[in-house]
């Protein structure tokens, strides 16, 4: 692998070459000019004054905050209508209505969420205001160079506390990565489902009948599938070696090809390609509940001796497990789907509870490099918890000494909506 | 084996034979058990409730065929809700499945046989009057009526297609979906379920994204609720509620806690809630679908209990808490 | 270079994916969308091997007239009929998915029936799993029994007839104790997906290109 490290700035080069099409040119700030009047104001009603124009902070240079002074005179006034238009465009047709603001509303806004007015890095725009009357008749106010051009930044400052806290945790995943490298000994608390799995996979080759692995129902992009796919890996390698008849049935199609190539992978690695049947992974539907009734016929037809249901599980968890329990079989289940795990619990031997599904993995493997993140797990749930205890303590303290500490904890970790 | 250990034994499918009956009985005689309002759907009904004409909801149907007889009820109080208050709303369905769960609501609040339904104006019906300008509902429905149209008897009130509902439906990769509805919705859906061009709807020219939307309700089977929040909420600050099976609602207090979302209701409970508060309020004349299920629910959960009990009985009384564990637990 | 590749692709995208939540830039966001535009290609792709995988399997079974192979033609036939009735059929003749057609008909009163049974079972085996499973054995399953019954009657409107306090203990159980049990679990969760991401990212977890990764 560490040759090939060699090759990874160039493949970011390559995924990055088409974003390089909108670089920007230089944000140059241009000076405001002179204002210039468009048409005497009507007597009638006033009409606000200047605009100012700023660049909104961590966005994509498609944001300007604008603001604009209220008339001294607000009688009569419905809303504002603000007109914006590039610099140096000529003609009416050039302005386009890009907010109205009612006139209990505070003059302010920020420009560029509309779609279909966007604003561009880099362009510099012209503001002008109308003061409107119920019946839409407006009176505009002077024209104002924004004085300034958007432009994106390169890093987004409120995200400072997710980066220290993602840094953190990641830091300590490396750690107890490298430790464990290193030849660090590292106590692995037993999981007794996950130590039944050889146990079930030999009952299912004793008896000669299959074994049942399902998944889980959700995409790719899930973690419970993704770790559900490698104990797939390590479990069909011992069903290649005993050949014993494995049945795969996936509702993700993009599962379902990952899961071919690692059946078909483990067959190979376990010395047996030719007992690789391709019919055994295949794609059931798409479909929850049609899914379901797939998997249930399967089970009542083919009375698998082993089943596992290792992923993502939603309603249909006990539809499954109820059934595989009816056929007799053995059945481990273990998903990261909290309301599912009573289902499991009460119809499966055995249940990997939330991240025990992420941990079995390392533990069929023992590889130092997976023990170590699961030690890293650990050492992040230790910091939560140690958290979690402080806070309960200062939340104790502001009841008994009416203070506020815990919201100042609060103000320290939680960060707002983020744009 | 005594009559203990028959008793746990017993042929499971006496068990089906009972929860069977149970849930066939009540429907035919119904007790109409009251149901009280908790604050979770309280707080969905009273932002509802807040909004106006000026306003935008997206509904997005989020449940497959299996789950609607939970998620259906919810989905279509809500809808008659912001019906009743000239609410525009937007129809999503993240699956294609759930699509036609979205078309179903609307036939049913849309049928004259639902009590208190809304009678529909497709698209091109109104396109003169659109094209003239009037798209304000009060000038619409009395340029509409003017025309010669007379609401039909028994119905609430008149409905626009593009005014006040554009069924959006589905679109693939719905997460995505989500992000792009965040800057706008007229790139997501250029057209809608019925091939109308959206862009063209009054309805979509006021509210261009998400970011001009009020709430989105998510009436969900999946964990596809959770989308909304990452995607909308957390992105641009959008008012999520949540409807949810009743099994998948523990799940959703920490969002509830959090103030991710609004509110919630869960399963058939939270709809006949939903529906209580639409009755008491004179919104709908009366109660719906949920409420009625609610006392199927009541004896369903009543026979589980009394077996639960029956099956704890026969476990100590037949001695058999002494012996080797029966199978069940981790 | 089978592993090299995926591996490198996997690496250099899920650094990039890191990296572009903090940069707001346009840059950024242009390799983001590039990203995500990507999602529904491959999916699409993905469908047809899909149902490729369907087809071939089914047509294997009745060619070789293996057991049940009748079943085959129940999975094949609407696998390709329902798309041919909504997108094909002549709408003069009822097809098309606006009602009325042959489609809607049929996903209104086949799909959606057969659906809505699927998930109906569910209450059935409840009660019986429930029947057979909740053994007041110790004191911590005394306690997990006791509140499945008052969370139970709670939910329903019987419960409040039996007393104000059902309800009230009912939401009670789960508004505390159950959040702060589900959130303990989403924490574990949590680290265990940052964990797991890390070491695909990082080519530590290589079982999900196949085998066990050697």
């Amino acid at each position: 692998m560490r040759k090939n490290w060699i090759g990874i700035p160039a493949l970011m080069i390559l995924l990055l070459l088409p974003s390089l099409s909108v670089a920007q040119g230089d944000d140059e700030i241009l000076t405001p000019v002179a204002e210039e009047q468009l048409e005497e104001p009507d007597p009638g009603l006033d009409v606000p004054g200047a605009v100012t124009v700023q660049d909104k902070d961590n966005d994509a240079g498609d944001n300007l905050l604008v603001s604009f002074e209220l008339p001294a005179n607000t009688e009569g006034i419905f809303a504002y209508n603000v007109y914006r238009r590039v610099a140096g465009e000529l003609g009416e047709e050039a302005w386009n209505l890009v907010e109205v603001i009612p006139a209990e509303e505070l003059p302010e806004f920020i420009d560029g969420y509309d779609p279909e007015y966007p604003i561009s890095t880099g362009v510099l725009y012209e503001y002008r205001v109308a003061s409107t009357t119920v019946d839409g008749e407006e009176f505009f106010g002077p024209i104002f160079e924004a004085g300034i051009v958007s432009k994106g930044e390169i890093y987004h400052t409120g995200k400072t506390k997710v980066l220290i806290a993602g840094g953190l945790f990641i830091f300590l995943i490396f750690y107890y990565f490298g430790k464990a490298q290193r030849g660090a000994k590292m106590y692995l608390r037993p999981i007794a489902g996950i130590e039944a799995i050889d146990e079930a996979i030999g009952r299912a080759t004793e008896m000669g009948k299959p074994v049942l692995y399902v998944p889980g129902l959700s995409g790719i992009a899930d973690v419970a599938t993704i770790a559900s796919l490698t104990i797939l890996g390590r479990v069909a390698k011992k069903i290649a070696l005993y050949q014993t008849p494995l049945i795969v049935p996936n509702r993700d199609p993009i599962v379902f090809t990952v899961a071919e190539e690692v059946v078909k992978q483990a067959y190979l690695e376990a010395g047996r390609p030719d007992a690789y049947d391709p019919d055994s992974v295949f794609f059931l539907t798409t479909s929850q509940f049609a899914f379901v009734a797939g998997v249930n016929g399967m089970m009542m037809r083919e009375k698998p001796a082993t089943n596992f249901y290792l992923g993502m599980f939603w309603a249909e968890s006990l539809l499954l497990a109820e059934t595989g329990s009816l056929s007799g079989a053995i059945q481990i289940a273990g998903t990261d789907a909290v309301t599912q795990l009573p289902f499991f619990i009460t119809t499966c031997d055995y249940t990997l509870i939330g991240e025990e599904l992420y941990a079995a993995s390392a533990y069929l493997g023992r590889e130092p490099k997976q023990i170590g993140a699961l030690k890293g797990q650990d050492a992040c749930k230790a910091i939560i918890m140690s958290f979690i205890t402080v806070a309960l303590i200062f939340g104790i303290i502001d009841v008994v000494a009416n203070t506020h500490i815990l919201d100042w904890l609060r103000d320290l970790v939680t960060t707002p909506i983020i744009e | 084996m005594n009559i203990w250990g028959k008793m746990l034994n017993i042929d499971r499918r006496w068990i089906f034979l009972g929860i069977g009956v149970v849930s066939i009985v009540p429907f035919f005689i119904n007790f109409g058990m009251p149901v009280r309002t908790t604050r979770e759907v309280e707080s969905i009904y009273e932002y509802v409730d807040e909004l106006g004409s000026d306003n935008a909801i997206f509904i997005s149907f989020d449940f497959a065929p299996g789950t609607q007889a939970e998620n259906m009820p919810m989905s279509v109080a809500v809808m008659r809700h912001a019906f009743y208050n000239d609410v525009p709303v937007f129809m999503t369905a993240n699956y294609p499945l759930h699509h036609g769960m979205m078309l179903a609501a609307m036939d049913y609040v849309f049928n004259p046989t639902t009590e208190g339904f809304y009678e529909d104006v497709d698209f091109e019906d109104w396109r003169e009057l659109r094209e003239a300008g009037v798209t304000a509902k009060d000038e619409l429905v009395e340029a509409w009526e003017n025309q010669g149209n007379q609401l039909p008897d028994g119905a609430t009130g008149w409905v626009f297609e593009g005014r006040d509902y554009a069924a959006l439906g589905y679109a693939p990769v719905f997460s995505l979906v989500i992000l792009g509805l965040t800057v706008s919705i007229e790139t997501q859906y250029p057209v809608d379920a019925h091939g109308n061009s959206t862009g063209e709807m009054p309805m979509l020219q006021e509210h261009k994204s998400l970011r001009e939307v009020d709430l989105a309700l998510t009436s969900s089977g999946s964990g596809a609720c959770v989308w909304w929040v990452t995607f909308a909420r957390e992105k641009i600050g959008l008012p999520i509620a949540f409807g949810l099976t009743a099994v998948m609602a523990t799940d959703y207090f920490p969002y509830l806690q959090s103030g991710q979302v609004i509110g919630q209701m869960g399963g058939l409970r939270g709809a006949a809630e939903y529906e209580v508060l639409l009755a008491e309020n004179g919104i709908t004349p009366s109660t719906d679908k949920a409420f009625v299920g609610m006392d199927v629910q009541s004896a369903a959960h009543l026979l589980i209990i009394l077996l639960i009990v029956m099956g704890n009985i026969a476990f100590f009384a037949g001695g058999f808490h002494k012996k080797t564990l029966l199978k069940g637990g981790r | 270079m089978k592993r090299t590749v995926p591996l490198m692709i996997v690496m250099v995208g899920g650094i990039l994916m890191i990296l572009q939540y903090f940069i707001p830039h346009q840059i950024s966001q242009t390799v983001f969308a590039y990203y995500t535009d990507w999602t529904p290609i491959i999916v699409a792709f993905a469908l047809v091997l899909g149902v490729g995988s369907l087809t071939r399997i089914h047509s294997h079974k009745i060619r070789r007239k293996a057991k049940n192979w009748q079943y085959s033609y129940a999975v094949l036939i609407p696998l390709f009929g329902m798309p041919v009735l909504a997108h094909i059929w002549p709408v003069s003749l009822s097809g098309g998915m606006e009602s009325p057609s042959i489609f809607h008909f049929t996903f209104m009163h086949v799909q959606v029936s057969i659906q809505a049974t699927m998930f109906s079972l569910l209450a059935f085996y409840i009660a019986s799993a429930a029947f057979r499973a909740f053994r007041a054995k110790s004191a911590l399953a005394t306690v997990l029994l006791l509140s499945a019954v008052v969370v139970m009657l709670g939910q329903v409107p019987i419960g409040e007839l039996l007393g104000r306090w059902l309800p009230e203990t009912g939401l009670w159980i789960l508004r505390y104790p159950n959040l702060a049990a589900k959130r303990a679990i989403m924490l574990g969760v949590g680290f265990g997906m940052l964990a797991t991401n890390l070491k695909i990212i990082f080519g530590v977890e290589r079982n999900w290109l196949g085998g066990t990764g050697k």
